[in-house]
Protein backbone atom coordinates (compact mmCIF):
# COMPACT_ATOMS: atom_id res chain seq x y z
CA UNK A 1 0.00 0.00 0.00
CA UNK A 2 2.70 2.53 0.87
CA UNK A 3 3.84 3.58 -2.71
CA UNK A 4 7.52 4.55 -2.65
CA UNK A 5 8.55 8.59 -2.33
CA UNK A 6 7.56 10.33 -5.46
CA UNK A 7 7.34 13.81 -4.80
CA UNK A 8 4.13 16.07 -4.77
CA UNK A 9 5.18 18.54 -6.54
CA UNK A 10 5.48 16.83 -9.61
CA UNK A 11 2.11 15.29 -9.78
CA UNK A 12 -0.40 17.57 -11.68
CA UNK A 13 -3.78 18.79 -10.33
CA UNK A 14 -5.62 15.55 -11.61
CA UNK A 15 -3.39 13.27 -10.25
CA UNK A 16 -3.38 14.51 -7.17
CA UNK A 17 -6.85 14.87 -7.17
CA UNK A 18 -6.40 10.70 -7.90
CA UNK A 19 -3.90 10.39 -4.70
CA UNK A 20 -6.29 12.30 -2.42
CA UNK A 21 -9.69 10.18 -3.31
CA UNK A 22 -7.31 7.17 -2.69
CA UNK A 23 -6.31 8.41 0.96
CA UNK A 24 -9.53 9.30 1.67
CA UNK A 25 -10.72 6.12 1.15
CA UNK A 26 -8.07 4.36 2.91
CA UNK A 27 -8.63 6.47 5.78
CA UNK A 28 -12.52 5.64 5.99
CA UNK A 29 -11.71 1.69 5.31
CA UNK A 30 -9.22 2.39 8.33
CA UNK A 31 -11.75 4.61 10.67
CA UNK A 32 -14.47 1.90 10.02
CA UNK A 33 -12.39 -1.13 11.15
CA UNK A 34 -10.90 1.19 14.15
CA UNK A 35 -15.43 1.33 15.03
CA UNK A 36 -15.23 -2.73 14.36
CA UNK A 37 -12.42 -3.21 16.87
CA UNK A 38 -13.87 -0.85 19.63
CA UNK A 39 -16.64 -2.99 19.32
CA UNK A 40 -15.22 -6.09 19.83
CA UNK A 41 -13.13 -5.12 22.92
CA UNK A 42 -16.49 -4.05 24.38
CA UNK A 43 -17.75 -7.07 24.10
CA UNK A 44 -14.99 -9.04 25.65
CA UNK A 45 -14.79 -6.91 28.50
CA UNK A 46 -18.62 -7.61 28.65
CA UNK A 47 -17.18 -11.24 28.82
CA UNK A 48 -14.86 -10.44 31.59
CA UNK A 49 -17.99 -8.70 33.52
CA UNK A 50 -19.94 -11.86 32.69
CA UNK A 51 -17.29 -14.34 33.89
CA UNK A 52 -17.20 -12.61 36.91
CA UNK A 53 -20.88 -13.12 37.69
CA UNK A 54 -20.85 -16.87 37.29
CA UNK A 55 -18.53 -17.56 40.92
CA UNK A 56 -19.41 -19.61 44.25
CA UNK A 57 -21.50 -16.78 45.88
CA UNK A 58 -24.29 -17.13 43.05
CA UNK A 59 -24.11 -21.19 43.15
CA UNK A 60 -27.64 -22.52 42.80
CA UNK A 61 -29.32 -19.28 42.56
CA UNK A 62 -32.29 -19.17 40.09
CA UNK A 63 -31.41 -16.51 36.65
CA UNK A 64 -33.37 -16.03 33.47
CA UNK A 65 -32.09 -17.28 30.78
CA UNK A 66 -33.15 -15.41 27.35
CA UNK A 67 -33.94 -18.00 24.63
CA UNK A 68 -34.63 -14.97 22.10
CA UNK A 69 -34.42 -11.12 23.24
CA UNK A 70 -37.74 -10.58 24.71
CA UNK A 71 -38.63 -14.48 25.83
CA UNK A 72 -36.70 -15.69 28.95
CA UNK A 73 -37.14 -18.66 31.24
CA UNK A 74 -36.09 -19.53 34.79
CA UNK A 75 -33.29 -21.71 35.70
CA UNK A 76 -30.69 -22.62 37.89
CA UNK A 77 -26.69 -21.89 38.02
CA UNK A 78 -25.96 -25.46 38.43
CA UNK A 79 -21.95 -25.66 37.34
CA UNK A 80 -20.05 -22.48 38.64
CA UNK A 81 -16.56 -23.57 37.76
CA UNK A 82 -16.94 -24.24 34.54
CA UNK A 83 -17.62 -21.90 31.86
CA UNK A 84 -17.48 -23.16 27.77
CA UNK A 85 -15.52 -20.10 25.81
CA UNK A 86 -15.62 -19.51 22.08
CA UNK A 87 -12.38 -19.58 20.40
CA UNK A 88 -13.07 -19.27 17.22
CA UNK A 89 -14.01 -20.77 13.85
CA UNK A 90 -16.29 -23.12 15.54
CA UNK A 91 -14.35 -24.48 17.95
CA UNK A 92 -15.38 -24.01 21.65
CA UNK A 93 -13.48 -25.04 24.47
CA UNK A 94 -14.65 -25.87 28.19
CA UNK A 95 -12.56 -23.62 30.43
CA UNK A 96 -12.78 -22.64 34.29
CA UNK A 97 -14.01 -18.90 34.86
CA UNK A 98 -10.54 -18.12 35.74
CA UNK A 99 -8.87 -19.08 32.86
CA UNK A 100 -11.57 -17.91 30.78
CA UNK A 101 -11.03 -14.47 32.31
CA UNK A 102 -7.45 -14.77 31.64
CA UNK A 103 -8.44 -15.35 28.36
CA UNK A 104 -10.85 -12.57 27.58
CA UNK A 105 -8.48 -10.30 28.59
CA UNK A 106 -5.94 -11.98 26.30
CA UNK A 107 -8.57 -10.71 24.09
CA UNK A 108 -8.47 -7.41 25.06
CA UNK A 109 -4.83 -6.93 24.95
CA UNK A 110 -4.76 -8.46 21.02
CA UNK A 111 -7.23 -6.16 20.28
CA UNK A 112 -5.51 -2.86 21.88
CA UNK A 113 -2.54 -3.64 20.35
CA UNK A 114 -4.40 -3.68 16.94
CA UNK A 115 -6.15 -0.55 18.10
CA UNK A 116 -3.19 1.36 18.40
CA UNK A 117 -1.38 0.04 15.21
CA UNK A 118 -4.34 1.51 13.34
CA UNK A 119 -4.42 4.52 15.28
CA UNK A 120 -0.73 5.21 13.96
CA UNK A 121 -1.75 4.66 10.29
CA UNK A 122 -4.62 7.23 10.25
CA UNK A 123 -2.71 9.77 11.95
CA UNK A 124 0.33 8.86 9.15
CA UNK A 125 -2.59 9.03 6.53
CA UNK A 126 -4.29 12.03 8.05
CA UNK A 127 -0.53 13.65 7.54
CA UNK A 128 -0.01 12.50 4.14
CA UNK A 129 -3.80 13.97 3.41
CA UNK A 130 -3.08 17.06 4.87
CA UNK A 131 0.17 17.87 2.91
CA UNK A 132 -1.76 16.86 -0.62
CA UNK A 133 -4.47 19.24 0.50
CA UNK A 134 -1.39 21.91 0.67
CA UNK A 135 0.58 21.31 -2.37
CA UNK A 136 -3.16 20.98 -4.59
CA UNK A 137 -4.21 24.38 -2.72
CA UNK A 138 -0.45 26.08 -3.96
CA UNK A 139 -1.05 23.97 -7.32
CA UNK A 140 -4.29 26.06 -7.82
CA UNK A 141 -2.85 28.91 -6.93
CA UNK A 142 -0.27 29.07 -9.69
CA UNK A 143 -2.83 28.03 -12.37
CA UNK A 144 -5.00 31.07 -11.47
CA UNK A 145 -1.96 33.21 -11.53
CA UNK A 146 -0.85 31.79 -14.70
CA UNK A 147 -4.43 32.30 -16.10
CA UNK A 148 -4.60 35.73 -14.94
CA UNK A 149 -1.42 36.82 -16.38
CA UNK A 150 -2.28 35.21 -19.37
CA UNK A 151 -5.62 36.72 -19.87
CA UNK A 152 -3.42 40.14 -19.62
CA UNK A 153 -0.70 39.60 -22.34
CA UNK B 1 -14.76 5.77 -43.44
CA UNK B 2 -14.55 1.80 -42.60
CA UNK B 3 -12.02 1.77 -41.01
CA UNK B 4 -13.03 4.53 -38.39
CA UNK B 5 -15.99 2.05 -37.38
CA UNK B 6 -13.86 -0.33 -37.43
CA UNK B 7 -11.71 1.16 -35.29
CA UNK B 8 -14.55 2.32 -32.68
CA UNK B 9 -15.60 -0.98 -32.72
CA UNK B 10 -12.51 -2.00 -31.61
CA UNK B 11 -12.63 0.71 -29.08
CA UNK B 12 -15.71 -0.56 -27.79
CA UNK B 13 -14.95 -4.03 -27.62
CA UNK B 14 -11.38 -3.76 -25.81
CA UNK B 15 -12.95 -1.27 -23.48
CA UNK B 16 -15.42 -4.04 -22.42
CA UNK B 17 -12.85 -6.50 -21.85
CA UNK B 18 -10.81 -4.29 -19.97
CA UNK B 19 -13.66 -3.85 -17.49
CA UNK B 20 -14.46 -7.21 -17.50
CA UNK B 21 -10.66 -7.69 -15.85
CA UNK B 22 -10.90 -4.83 -13.70
CA UNK B 23 -13.81 -6.58 -12.45
CA UNK B 24 -12.54 -10.18 -12.19
CA UNK B 25 -9.51 -8.24 -10.58
CA UNK B 26 -11.61 -6.58 -7.42
CA UNK B 27 -13.37 -10.13 -7.16
CA UNK B 28 -9.84 -11.44 -6.79
CA UNK B 29 -8.62 -9.21 -4.25
CA UNK B 30 -11.84 -9.47 -2.20
CA UNK B 31 -11.04 -13.15 -2.01
CA UNK B 32 -7.52 -12.60 -0.82
CA UNK B 33 -9.06 -10.32 1.54
CA UNK B 34 -11.45 -12.87 2.95
CA UNK B 35 -8.61 -15.70 3.09
CA UNK B 36 -6.02 -13.50 4.94
CA UNK B 37 -9.16 -12.81 7.95
CA UNK B 38 -9.80 -16.61 7.94
CA UNK B 39 -6.22 -17.20 7.87
CA UNK B 40 -5.57 -14.81 10.88
CA UNK B 41 -8.83 -16.17 12.91
CA UNK B 42 -7.53 -20.01 12.15
CA UNK B 43 -4.25 -18.85 13.78
CA UNK B 44 -5.85 -17.64 16.46
CA UNK B 45 -7.29 -20.57 17.36
CA UNK B 46 -4.23 -22.69 17.04
CA UNK B 47 -2.63 -20.47 19.48
CA UNK B 48 -4.84 -21.08 21.52
CA UNK B 49 -5.12 -24.71 21.30
CA UNK B 50 -1.19 -24.12 22.05
CA UNK B 51 -2.11 -23.31 25.64
CA UNK B 52 -4.98 -25.57 26.44
CA UNK B 53 -3.92 -28.58 28.54
CA UNK B 54 -4.19 -32.07 26.68
CA UNK B 55 -7.20 -33.16 27.89
CA UNK B 56 -8.85 -30.26 27.98
CA UNK B 57 -12.60 -30.30 26.58
CA UNK B 58 -13.10 -29.47 23.50
CA UNK B 59 -15.94 -28.68 21.34
CA UNK B 60 -17.09 -28.00 17.40
CA UNK B 61 -20.14 -26.47 16.45
CA UNK B 62 -21.70 -28.27 14.10
CA UNK B 63 -24.82 -26.93 12.67
CA UNK B 64 -26.48 -25.83 16.18
CA UNK B 65 -25.03 -28.55 18.17
CA UNK B 66 -22.23 -28.45 20.12
CA UNK B 67 -19.55 -32.08 20.01
CA UNK B 68 -17.04 -33.00 21.63
CA UNK B 69 -13.50 -33.77 20.26
CA UNK B 70 -10.81 -34.80 20.85
CA UNK B 71 -7.99 -32.41 21.09
CA UNK B 72 -5.26 -33.66 18.82
CA UNK B 73 -7.97 -34.38 16.22
CA UNK B 74 -8.98 -30.84 16.43
CA UNK B 75 -5.43 -29.68 16.32
CA UNK B 76 -4.55 -31.43 13.44
CA UNK B 77 -8.49 -30.19 12.00
CA UNK B 78 -6.97 -26.34 12.28
CA UNK B 79 -2.86 -27.33 10.93
CA UNK B 80 -4.61 -28.58 7.81
CA UNK B 81 -7.10 -25.68 7.21
CA UNK B 82 -4.49 -23.25 8.11
CA UNK B 83 -2.20 -25.09 4.98
CA UNK B 84 -5.18 -25.58 2.78
CA UNK B 85 -5.52 -21.55 3.22
CA UNK B 86 -2.03 -20.72 2.54
CA UNK B 87 -2.36 -22.84 -0.78
CA UNK B 88 -4.93 -20.88 -1.30
CA UNK B 89 -3.64 -17.49 -1.37
CA UNK B 90 -0.74 -18.34 -3.24
CA UNK B 91 -3.01 -19.27 -5.65
CA UNK B 92 -4.80 -16.43 -5.17
CA UNK B 93 -1.51 -14.24 -5.26
CA UNK B 94 -0.23 -15.98 -8.33
CA UNK B 95 -4.18 -15.06 -10.17
CA UNK B 96 -4.06 -10.84 -8.79
CA UNK B 97 -0.57 -11.14 -10.51
CA UNK B 98 -1.72 -12.68 -13.58
CA UNK B 99 -4.66 -10.23 -13.83
CA UNK B 100 -2.64 -7.72 -13.24
CA UNK B 101 -0.66 -8.15 -16.18
CA UNK B 102 -3.53 -8.87 -18.45
CA UNK B 103 -4.96 -5.94 -17.32
CA UNK B 104 -1.90 -3.25 -18.32
CA UNK B 105 -1.61 -5.33 -21.54
CA UNK B 106 -5.10 -4.04 -22.24
CA UNK B 107 -4.48 -0.97 -20.76
CA UNK B 108 -2.28 0.19 -23.34
CA UNK B 109 -4.11 -1.54 -26.34
CA UNK B 110 -6.83 0.58 -25.03
CA UNK B 111 -4.53 3.50 -25.49
CA UNK B 112 -3.22 2.63 -29.17
CA UNK B 113 -6.70 2.33 -30.38
CA UNK B 114 -7.76 5.41 -28.90
CA UNK B 115 -4.81 7.44 -30.27
CA UNK B 116 -5.98 5.62 -34.11
CA UNK B 117 -9.51 7.02 -33.73
CA UNK B 118 -8.48 10.68 -32.59
CA UNK B 119 -5.30 10.73 -35.59
CA UNK B 120 -7.84 9.43 -38.43
CA UNK B 121 -10.64 11.82 -37.26
CA UNK B 122 -7.92 14.24 -37.17
CA UNK B 123 -6.93 13.66 -40.90
CA UNK B 124 -10.85 12.94 -41.85
CA UNK B 125 -10.86 16.84 -40.59
CA UNK B 126 -7.76 18.00 -42.97
CA UNK B 127 -9.79 16.64 -45.95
Amino acid sequence: MAQPKIELQDLDLTQLMEVKKQLEDELSHLTSSFGQLKQAQNRFVDCIESCKAVNASNNDKTILVPLTSSLYVPGKLANVDKVIVDIGTGYYVEKTTEDAIKFYNRKVDFVKENLEKIQAAVTQKQGNLRSLVDVMQYKLQLQQQEQKTAAKA
Amino acid sequence: MSSAAALQKKLEADSNAYQALQKDYTKAVESRQRLDSQLQENKLVQDEFKLLKDDANIYKLIGPVLTKQDKAEAVTNVDKRIDFINAEIERVEKQLKDLQEKTEKKRIELVETQTALQQHAAQQQKK
